[in-house]
């Protein structure tokens, strides 16, 4: 038998909520956090709201936060996020070797600091030229970055502090693989349980690209909504009106724990995961396969990893972006995978209140559907109302609904064709 | 459960590297002596106190990439990415391997990057037009017009998975896809994981590789303000000083190290050249960098290659250069082998690889153990007394035991090891 991994505590920092119990009500009320941009002045941008992190304080989380002040905020979720997970394992308090507990955290860069990029870049540029100086741009640079920040915004800094903080001396990695990195961390921490070289793993992401340049990139590839007359609304996955995604920020970490550690120590098993499916495109920097040739096969790993055929799985948390090409991928590599049973599993995306939280969007979306697994309530996607003849399954529309089952698959995928897939499921000795 | 008997192989390599971009350029310049850190031409960075780094000699994506039709798509890829496809399509020639000619979905990647800053003048217009004095930035000007003034694809040349996302779509690798990005670490994090996908069956053939691009100038002006670098400006050859007393910082480099890790029977069954085998590894965080989280990690590894120290050829360290670096890398690696155990650090050769650092120091020593003979550190010539360890350093010693152990750490102490075997 392999070692089986399940899940012990469970912490999140979002737009609906800085606890699971928050952000599973709002999703099963059907609320949005979806609003104007106030991190800063986006108000000519060609999309001027999103999905952010809203009262948010470290201090409220984490003593002697202060230390972290130069860090980006996705170490700051991260930290936050990290707490809650391990203070529901019970494994907040250190106490003896801890060097089989670990970290993989799925995340991105740190923050910009564009005022200091942008002053630079403009005073070595002659107008009306499209080369600058670049003797003269380097020592700009070097008098207006601050030092104690940049080097906070390094990509180890996130999952360093995690395990600094929390003394998690075990295995560690941290990944990046855009919009799969939070569920692909999951993933494989989950590998790092099951082949013995750790028996917990504190696993997830945290993300924030709510910066000047983070929406001036995605605003250039015209991979955003910019319905800017009802922000609420943009986030429309499945529905024929869609025209991209919302994005958002936050973080969320899960404690994988192997199950004969967890039973030893007498913790609390919220769920199992079951199934794990990794897989390329191999096809376009940021289009998906229009068949979902990738994402089938993940699914299909997954759901073959956990010793279950599709019928046994009860409701799919999609990836569901409300981008016209991931939404029919998705649903074209959905039928696929089920066949005829594509059309009775009750499919829906958390995007559609939560917006996209990037790196930190998989693993957020796995708490939901654990959530939704042990309370028997799958929550809706909601702004839909027109329907897609390409998109023609049942995605729950606009409300809650009650239904009892005991495997969900969730889906991820990212720019660059990562596919993956999980299974979580009901804990049963 | 599944087999832990697969056993997992090195059978190709690709290198770019300031001493040498073949694998034997790269051997022959390791045996001679030779350094690459010079003053930096890429840039004129004469305004930063360190202006001095290891450089890629004539490298040119465009004119390397093997696949003609996607040589446009080189207009979309960051120095790092560029880096990252060229060294990757370098091993996957050297294995003898081609489009196709493993099942796509039994091949997959594995690579180290990090977020590339953007290029300067990819912002010029942009930032012109919002701040025109230089001190201010009108928000307003840039969301309405600067934006319009940046290429739609910016950020995508950027991104850290575009190295692997453009060789899975150039070599059709459908298999696991993942890009690791804890720092000096990642190289050693993304063979480890590598190997157990190919272990717990989930592919057969995985290129692992890392890629660093970081000599422009936002990256450049960034680690003068926070990392340790050499002021030795007017010596470059002789800037970094692994674990010696008079070591003053390290330097930037930039490069790319990439293997194709493949199962060992997959590998026999084709006829590929075998370089090495990948038998253990570990990683763990040694907080407060105090030494013993290090020396755990290296025995972790060690336990998991199911050898001894005195099994271990040589240690190969990161050896940065820095004063508070080196001198716990000595620490860890003394409490586990004493001054009993050769250590090589091939850094002050090339410079600090950043996300390819793992990767093009582990490689000097699979090539070492290839041809039986170890180079020397550079530049190792009064030991510190704080770094308590054996340096080799001079002329090259013969190997005299089949295995070699491979360290590297993030400046937060996130430690990773790595234990390869000669192959015989």
């Amino acid at each position: 038998m392999r070692r089986r991994v399940v899940i012990t505590g469970m912490g999140v920092v979002t737009p609906l909520g800085h606890s699971v119990g928050e952000l599973f009500v709002s999703q099963i009320e059907g609320r949005t956090a979806v609003a104007p941009i106030t991190h800063f002045d986006a108000r000519t941008f060609p999309t001027t709201f999103a999905s952010e992190v809203k009262n948010f304080d470290l201090a409220r989380f984490i003593p002697g936060a202060e230390r972290y002040a130069n860090c980006g905020v996705n170490t700051h979720y991260a930290l936050a996020a990290g707490r809650g997970a391990l203070a529901e394992a019970g494994l907040l308090e250190v106490k003896g070797d801890r060097s089989r507990m670990g970290v993989y955290l799925g995340s991105g860069e740190g923050k910009e600091d564009f005022h200091a990029l942008t002053t630079s870049t403009a005073t070595a540029t002659v107008p009306g030229e499209r080369v600058s100086n670049i003797r003269q741009a380097v020592g700009l640079l070097y008098q207006r970055l601050s030092g104690p920040q940049e080097a906070e915004q390094e990509m180890f800094v996130p999952s360093g502090y995690l395990a600094n903080e929390f003394a998690l001396d075990g295995p560690f990695a941290s990944c990046q693989t855009a919009c799969a990195a939070s569920s692909q961390a999951i993933g494989e921490a989950a590998e790092i349980i099951r082949c013995g070289e750790a028996d917990m793993m504190l696993a997830g992401g945290s993300h924030s690209m709510i910066t000047p340049l983070g929406i001036s990139g995605f605003n250039r590839l015209t991979a955003l909504s910019q319905r800017n007359d009802s922000p609420t609304t943009a986030s429309r996955p499945f529905d024929l009106t869609r025209d991209g995604f919302v994005i958002g920020e936050g973080a969320g970490l899960i404690v994988l724990e192997e199950l004969e550690s967890a039973k030893a120590r007498g913790a609390n098993i919220i769920a199992e995961l079951t199934g794990y499916g990794s897989t390329a495109d191999a096809y376009r920097m940021t289009d998906p396969h229009p068949q979902g040739r990738g994402a089938i096969r993940a699914m299909a790993d997954a759901i073959a990893d956990a010793g279950l055929v599709p019928t046994d799985i009860g409701y799919v948390n999609a990836h569901g972006t409300s981008t016209q090409a991931n939404d029919a991928a998705e649903t074209a590599a959905i039928k696929a995978v089920f066949g005829e049973y594509a059309y009775k599993v009750p499919i829906s995306s958390s995007k559609s209140m939560l917006g996209h939280l990037i790196a930190a969007a998989g693993v957020v979306e796995m708490v939901i559907s654990i959530m939704a697994l042990r309370k028997g309530v799958v929550p809706p996607t909601i702004n839909y109302q027109t329907p897609d003849p390409e998109c023609d399954l049942d995605y729950v529309p606009n409300q809650a609904r009650e239904v009892r089952f005991k495997h969900v698959l969730s889906n991820s995928f990212g720019f660059g064709g990562q596919n993956i897939a999980l299974v979580a499921s009901l804990y049963r000795d | 459960m599944v087999s832990n008997s697969r056993r997992t192989v090195l059978t190709g390599f690709g290198v770019l590297n300031p001493v040498g971009s073949t694998p034997d350029a790269f051997w022959q310049a390791l045996l001679a002596g030779a350094c690459g850190v010079r003053t930096i031409s890429l840039l004129d960075a004469s305004e930063l106190p360190t202006h001095i780094a290891g450089e890629v000699p004539n490298f040119s994506a465009k004119a390397m990439m093997a696949d003609t039709k996607y040589r446009k798509s080189v207009n979309a890829m960051a120095r790092t990415v560029e880096l990252g496809v060229i060294g990757s399509q370098l091993a996957v020639q050297h294995a003898g391997l081609s489009k196709g000619s493993v099942p796509p979905d039994r091949i997959g990647i594995e690579f180290a990057s990090l977020m590339g800053a953007t290029d300067i003048n990819d912002m010029a217009a942009a930032s012109k037009l919002s701040s025109p004095d230089g001190e201010h930035v009108d928000m307003e000007v840039w969301g309405k017009q600067g934006l319009n003034e940046i290429v739609p694809i910016w950020m995508l040349k950027y991104l850290p998975n575009m190295p692997a996302c453009h060789t899975t779509i150039l070599y059709d690798l459908r298999g696991p896809s993942n890009t690791q990005i804890p720092g000096d670490s990642a190289g050693l994090v993304a063979l480890a994981e590598a190997a157990r996908i190919i272990r717990r069956g989930a592919a057969d053939v995985m290129v692992v590789g890392g890629s660093e691009g970081r000599l422009n100038p936002i990256t450049l002006a960034r680690y003068n303000l926070f990392v340790q670098l050499s002021r030795r400006n007017d010596d470059p050859t002789r800037a970094v000083r692994p674990f010696d007393s008079a070591r003053d910082g390290t330097v930037m480099g930039e490069g790319a190290a990439v293997f194709t890790l493949e199962e060992l029977e997959h590998a026999r069954n084709r006829g590929a050249t075998i370089l090495g085998e990948v038998v253990g590894w570990a990683s763990g965080v040694d907080r407060g960098k105090k030494g013993p989280g290090l020396a755990r990690v290296i025995r972790n590894a060690l336990a998991a290659a199911g050898i001894q120290p005195r099994d271990v050829d040589h240690v190969n360290a990161h050896g940065t250069g820095t004063t508070v670096g080196d001198a716990f890398e000595a620490r860890g690696i003394a409490e586990v082998f004493g001054r009993d155990t050769p250590v090589f650090a091939p850094l002050s050769r090339f410079g600090n690889l950043g996300a390819a650092s793992g990767l093009s120091e582990l490689a000097c020593s699979v090539l070492a153990l290839k041809h039986g003979e170890v180079p020397g550190t550079l530049n190792h010539e009064k030991p510190a007394p704080d770094c308590p360890i054996a340096v080799h350093a001079g002329a090259p010693r013969t190997v005299k035991k089949p295995y070699v152990l491979k360290v590297s750490y993030t400046n937060l102490g996130q430690c990773a090891a790595a234990v390869v075997k000669r192959w015989e």
